[in-house]
C-alpha cells in the first residue's frame, strides 16, 4: 500500500467498492433522484401565487351613460363603459385583452411616450415600443406599424423559468412581477420571444447633465435644476416605487401590466387613451357585449409569433 | 503482458518555481484589477456594465458557466478516480485537492453570478422561495448538494469513513455530471433563442466541462504534486481524458452547427454572427485554433511540458466557447426592427463587455485562486497537524484497528 507524507488515511483495500459501499452509493443516488424529482413535480403542480378573488375584488365605477340608439360613438367612450362593467365582476371572472388594429395605427409613438410618462420609465426600459416596417419601393411604399406591449400569454414563458416565482399570470389574464422579489437574474428577459419584458440597469434622465456643470445649487442633479418628473415614484401595481439607490425598480425585471393601477381606479391603459388613430381597444373577453369581443368575433385577427404557443391575448387586425 | 509499456515521463520539475511565482503575479494583477472593478459594480451598479435587455447576459456569466464547469468536470474525474483507484487519484490527499479545486472554481463563478443579479441581497430567495420550473433555481439546489456531499466527503477523508466515503463520492459525482449538463439545459430549455434550443447543449456543456475539468486537474497535478508518488499515471490518464473529450466536444460542436449550416432556417442568424460576426476570431482563432487545434497537437506529443502548455490553454482559451453560445444567441431577436422601435444602448442586440466587467472577471479568477491557495494550505495543516498527533491508519472498509505508521 502507498504511503505518503501527508495523509494519515490510506486505502486498504485494492476494490474500487464493496458491495456495502455499492448499496449504500446507490440509495444515495436513488434518494437524490427521487427528492429532485418530487421537487420538480410538485412545483409543477403547485397554482400560482394566490391573487385575492371573490366578490371582495369587485369594484364599483360609475359607468357612462349609453348614447341614443343610432348615433356614433367614441371607442373610448364605449371601452370605460365595459371597463365598468367588468370591473362589477370578481377579479376571476374578467379576461383583460387589447386588439390592435394595424390599419388605423399611424405610428405617432404617443402611445409609447404615454406609457413612458404614465409608469415613470427610467432611460432604456420601454414597455410599448412601435417596430415600423417598410415595405415596397418608391413611390409604392408602405409603412406598417406594430405597437408591440406586453402579449399577457395565456402561457407565458417567462413565468415557469423565473427561480423565486416573482412573476406569475393574474386571475385576470395579466402577467404580473413581484418588484419586492424579483432577484433581476433576468431570466424571464431571454425566455420572452416578444422582447417584452426590460431590465431597469438604475439609467437616469440627468445623467451626465452635470458634466461641466458648475458645482453649486444650480448644478444640475444636485441642484434646483433637478426636474420633478425624474424624482415621481411610479405607481405600479398600486405602490409608488421610489427611484433611489439600488431600491426595486431598480434591478428589476419590468414590463407592460396594462396599467393595472389605472384599471382598478376604472381608467383604461394609457396607451389606449393616447391613441390619436382609436386604434388600440382593451377590454374584457369575457363579456360577449364588449367592444373587443366584437371587434374579435367580426375581425380576422391574428397574433405575432403564433408558432411559439405562447398564446398571446394581444391581437391585431390586418 | 508489459512488452509495450510506455517509458517513464520525463515530469519538468524545475520549471515549477516559476510558473508558481508566475502565477502569484497573475494573483495579485487579477486582485487589484478586480478590487477596481468590485468598486465599480457596487459603487455604480449596472450601469458600468455593457449588457442590456436584449442582450441581457454577458461575460460574468460565460465566465461562471466555465467555472462551474471547471468545478464539475474536475470533480468528476477526480472523485471518480479515488473511487476506481486510478493511478495518481487513489489517495486521499489527491481527492482532497480535487475537492477544494472545486471548491475554488465554485466560489470564482458563484462570484459571478452574484454580481451579475440586479439584487444581490436577494438572492438567497432561490433558496428560500424556489420555484423547480425554472432551471436556474434546480440548477442552484443542485449546486447545493453537491457543496454538501463534497463537504461531508472532504470531512469523511480525514477519518475511518466506515465505508461511507466512497458512496458519498459517488452522489456527488453524480451532481458534477448533473449541473453542467443543467448549465446546458438552462439554455436549451428557452424556446424564445433559436440557437439555444437544442436538446444537444446540455451534452455539449458536460462534454466541454471534462475538457476543461481534465485540463485543470492535469495543470495541479504538476503544480501541487504534494509528494505524489504516482503523478507519471495520473498525468497520462489525463492527457488520455483530455484527447478524448476534445475530439468528442469539437465533434458535437460540429454536429450542433451542421444543423445551421445545412438548415439555414433555423440556427442560422447566430451562427452567422459566430463565424462572420465582428467577433469572428473568437470562434476561428481562440476557440479553434488556440483551444483545439494547437492543444491537440500538443498533446499528441510525448513531452509533458507540450501538455502543461495545451491544458493551459484549453482553461483560457475555453471561455470562448461559452462566450459563443451566450452572446450569439441573444444577439439576434425574434422581432425584426424591435431595436429600433425605441433607442437606448441597452435596447440593442450587440454587446461589446466594458472594462468594469473584464475587471469582475480579473477579480473572479483572484477570488478562485485565493480560495484554492487558502483551502490547500487548510488541508496541509490539517493533514502535518493529524499526522503529528494520530498514527496513519489503515481504512480499509471494515478494519477498525488502527495501524501505526
Amino acid at each position: 500500500m502507498n504511503q505518503e507524507t501527508d495523509d494519515c488515511w490510506v486505502e486498504q483495500s485494492d476494490r474500487s467498492m464493496d458491495r456495502r459501499e455499492f448499496v449504500r452509493a446507490a440509495a444515495l443516488v436513488g434518494a437524490g433522484i427521487t427528492a429532485a424529482a418530487a421537487g420538480v413535480v410538485m412545483h409543477r403542480r403547485r397554482p400560482p401565487p394566490a391573487d385575492p378573488t371573490g366578490p371582495a375584488t369587485r369594484r364599483a365605477v360609475q359607468a357612462l351613460p349609453a348614447p341614443p340608439t343610432g348615433t356614433a360613438e367614441d371607442p373610448l367612450l364605449r371601452m370605460q363603459r365595459d371597463l365598468a362593467h367588468a370591473l362589477a365582476k370578481p377579479v376571476e371572472q374578467r379576461h383583460w385583452i387589447m386588439i390592435i388594429d394595424h390599419r388605423k395605427c399611424v405610428g405617432c409613438h404617443a402611445c409609447t411616450i404615454g406609457c413612458v410618462a404614465e409608469n415613470k420609465l427610467p432611460p432604456g426600459v420601454v414597455y410599448r415600443p412601435v417596430v415600423t416596417e417598410e415595405a415596397g419601393e418608391y413611390p409604392r411604399v408602405r409603412m406598417k406599424f406594430t405597437p408591440r406591449p406586453c402579449m399577457q400569454c395565456d402561457k407565458p414563458p417567462c413565468v415557469p423559468v423565473c427561480p423565486v416565482r416573482a412573476t406569475w399570470k393574474r386571475p385576470d389574464g395579466v402577467v404580473t412581477i413581484d418588484y419586492d422579489r424579483c432577484i433581476g437574474c433576468r431570466y424571464c428577459l431571454t425566455a420572452c420571444p416578444y422582447g417584452a419584458r426590460t431590465s431597469d440597469f438604475g439609467e437616469h434622465y440627468m445623467a451626465g447633465a452635470a458634466e461641466g456643470a458648475p458645482r453649486g445649487t444650480d448644478r444640475p442633479v444636485e441642484g434646483s435644476e433637478t426636474p420633478a418628473y425624474a424624482e415621481r415614484p411610479a405607481p405600479e401595481y398600486g405602490k409608488g416605487w421610489v427611484r433611489k439607490g439600488h431600491a426595486s425598480p431598480i434591478g428589476n425585471a419590468r414590463k407592460c401590466h396594462f396599467c393595472l393601477h389605472r384599471l382598478n381606479e376604472g381608467l383604461l391603459p394609457m396607451c389606449v387613451t393616447t391613441c390619436i388613430g382609436r386604434a388600440t381597444y382593451f377590454g374584457d373577453a369575457n363579456n360577449p357585449d364588449s367592444l373587443v369581443s366584437e371587434l374579435k368575433a367580426t375581425h380576422d385577427t391574428h397574433t405575432l409569433l403564433p408558432h411559439k404557443g405562447t398564446e398571446p391575448q394581444v391581437f391585431y387586425i390586418g | 503482458m508489459h512488452m509495450f509499456t510506455s517509458p517513464p515521463l520525463r515530469i519538468p520539475d524545475a520549471g515549477r518555481r516559476w510558473v508558481h511565482m508566475a502565477l502569484v503575479i497573475v494573483f495579485g494583477a487579477s486582485a487589484v484589477i478586480g478590487v477596481w472593478g468590485v468598486y465599480e459594480r457596487v459603487a455604480h451598479g449596472h450601469l458600468p456594465a455593457g449588457y442590456g435587455s436584449y442582450v441581457p447576459w454577458g461575460l460574468w456569466i460565460a465566465l461562471y458557466f466555465h467555472g462551474v464547469g471547471i468545478a464539475g468536470g474536475a470533480f468528476l474525474l477526480g472523485g471518480l478516480g479515488y473511487v476506481l483507484r486510478w493511478p495518481g487519484f487513489r489517495r486521499r490527499a489527491a481527492l482532497r485537492t480535487v475537492i477544494v479545486l472545486s471548491v475554488a472554481a465554485f466560489a470564482a463563478s458563484f462570484l459571478g453570478i452574484w454580481f451579475d443579479l440586479g439584487h444581490m441581497d436577494r438572492a438567497s430567495f432561490i433558496f428560500t422561495r424556489p420555484a423547480f420550473t425554472s432551471m436556474m433555481s434546480f440548477n442552484a439546489w443542485i449546486y447545493g448538494a453537491f457543496m454538501a456531499c463534497a463537504g461531508i466527503a472532504y470531512a469523511l477523508s480525514w477519518i475511518d469513513d466506515r465505508g461511507w466515503l466512497k458512496p458519498f463520492l459517488c452522489v456527488a459525482a453524480l451532481f458534477s455530471v448533473m449541473f453542467p449538463s443543467q448549465s446546458g439545459a438552462f439554455f436549451g430549455v428557452v424556446d424564445a433563442k433559436s440557437y439555444w434550443h437544442s436538446p444537444l447543449l446540455p451534452v455539449l456543456f458536460l462534454t466541454s466541462a471534462v475538457v476543461a475539468g481534465s485540463a485543470t486537474l492535469l495543470l495541479v497535478k504538476w503544480l501541487f504534486p504534494d509528494g505524489e508518488i504516482e503523478m507519471d499515471g495520473a498525468l497520462r490518464r489525463l492527457r488520455s481524458i483530455l484527447l478524448g473529450s476534445l475530439i468528442v466536444y469539437f465533434g458535437l460542436e460540429l454536429a450542433e452547427f451542421s444543423l445551421g449550416l445545412w438548415n439555414p432556417y433555423t440556427h442560422a442568424p447566430a451562427l452567422e454572427l459566430i463565424l462572420w460576426g465582428p467577433y469572428w476570431w473568437v470562434f476561428w482563432i481562440v476557440h479553434l485554433v488556440v483551444g483545439g487545434g494547437i492543444p491537440f497537437a500538443l498533446l499528441l506529443t510525448r513531452r509533458v511540458p507540450a501538455w502543461l502548455t495545451a491544458a493551459g490553454l484549453i482553461v483560457v482559451a475555453f471561455v470562448s466557447g461559452r462566450l459563443n453560445v451566450l452572446i450569439p444567441g441573444q444577439a439576434v431577436g425574434e422581432i425584426s426592427g424591435l431595436q429600433d422601435a425605441f433607442h437606448h444602448d441597452r435596447l440593442k442586440y450587440i454587446y461589446h463587455a466594458t472594462p468594469a466587467e473584464y475587471a469582475v472577471g480579473f477579480f473572479m479568477l483572484a477570488a478562485g485562486m485565493a480560495v484554492f491557495f487558502v483551502g490547500r494550505e487548510v488541508t496541509r495543516l490539517i493533514a502535518r497537524r493529524l499526522s503529528a498527533s494520530t498514527p496513519v491508519l489503515q481504512s480499509s472498509p471494515r478494519a477498525a484497528t488502527p495501524a501505526m505508521k
